[in-house]
């Protein structure tokens, strides 16, 4: 029976560069005795090789052999039971002439979209129809509604996103925040199932 | 022929539910009226909201099916068009293609520090895109 008992949560994720050696110390956090706990988060659990690539997932069982290995303690798991290490390999940048192709790309696809969209629910037919009943004039090109309402699209776009009103407003994250958390999530988990699979496979 | 009129109202009413039906529940899975009331912070008065759309969808199905004449000043197509265009913009973002498009498409290419910008390419698209329709293209291009 173990005298001692440590609980150890592993962090979600973490960044590292290249070729950087990896301890127990940076990956978890640890609770327990003082000098065992300095002791364990000295131990070196992974160095980050060329091999690696830019994502290295670190299971929890692999913690707690090196744990194992070198002291005889019980280890209490809370948390993650994995670690996404993204290396940092120093990224270049993309010349802006792609930016600003992929700019254009968007700007010209949005113009043609909601062109789409007003053929396609017969926009034209229902502002000359709205014009026709608030003003009983005859217009085949209202543009008296259909300028304000162009500005108006693009308002409600920003509004929607509220990057206009951040500061003011609140800290609540917009749409796009959520949604980009919920990609960088789907993404997370892809990686630890995926990578998880391979060392299974490794080890067998 | 009393009944020939009953199963007409009996169709209609009908027809009313299921296009109401249909209208709900398409903005609230966009999430426009939720998100309004998050910038807003008038979570408190969403019954009201929920009210100003029912009046609205009611008026403006009657309108169009009827066809009358109010005969109001041309001014006030302005705001009209401007409340049309913002509601539709906020429509035309909470489309999944642009939430969905811009998380991966930045993530990609790395550019996740330029994502406003390139929001700000699609609204600016947008803006265009209507801008020319109505001024150009209705009339056959140049």
């Amino acid at each position: 029976m173990p005298a001692d008992m440590i609980y150890l949560r592993l962090k979600q994720k973490i960044r590292v560069r290249p070729g950087a050696e990896l301890t127990i110390g940076d990956l978890a956090q640890l609770i327990g005795e003082d000098e065992l706990c300095k002791k364990i988060e000295k131990i070196i659990i992974h160095r980050i090789n060329k091999k690696d690539k830019n994502l290295v997932v670190i299971d929890v069982m692999k913690v707690i052999k090196a744990i194992q290995n070198t002291s005889y303690v019980e280890v209490q798991i809370i948390g993650p039971t994995q670690t996404i290490i993204e290396v940092q390999i120093s990224k270049k940048n993309l010349a802006p002439v792609y930016f600003v192709f992929i700019w254009l790309l968007l700007f010209i696809g949005a113009a043609l979209a909601i062109m789409n969209f007003h053929e396609d629910v017969s926009m034209r037919e229902v502002h000359q129809q709205i014009y026709k009943i608030v003003t009983g004039i005859d217009n085949p090109k209202p543009l008296l509604l259909q300028i304000p309402y162009s500005f108006g699209l693009g308002f409600g776009m920003i509004l929607f996103f509220n990057h206009l009103f951040k500061k003011r407003f609140n800290e609540e994250p917009s749409p796009l925040e959520v949604e980009m958390f919920n990609y960088q999530q789907d993404l997370d988990q892809y990686v630890i199932v995926h990578e998880k699979q391979e060392d299974g496979t490794k080890d067998s | 022929m009393n009944a020939q009129i009953i199963l007409v109202m009996i169709i209609g009413f009908a027809e009313g539910i299921a296009v109401g039906a249909g209208f709900v529940a398409f903005l609230s899975v966009l999430g426009i009226i939720p998100r309004l009331t998050q910038i807003t912070k008038t979570r408190h008065l969403i019954r009201y909201y929920e009210w100003a759309i029912i009046v609205g969808a009611v008026i403006a199905s009657w309108l169009s099916l009827r066809n009358p004449v109010l005969g109001l000043p041309r001014a006030i197509m302005v705001p009209i068009g401007l409340g049309a265009g913002v509601f539709i913009g906020m429509l035309a973002a909470a489309l999944t293609e642009v939430l969905n498009v811009l998380p991966i498409l930045t993530k990609r290419i790395g550019f996740i520090d330029k994502i406003l910008l390139l929001l700000m390419a699609i609204v600016l698209g947008k803006v265009f895109g209507s801008l020319f329709h109505w001024t150009i293209f209705v009339d056959g291009g140049f």
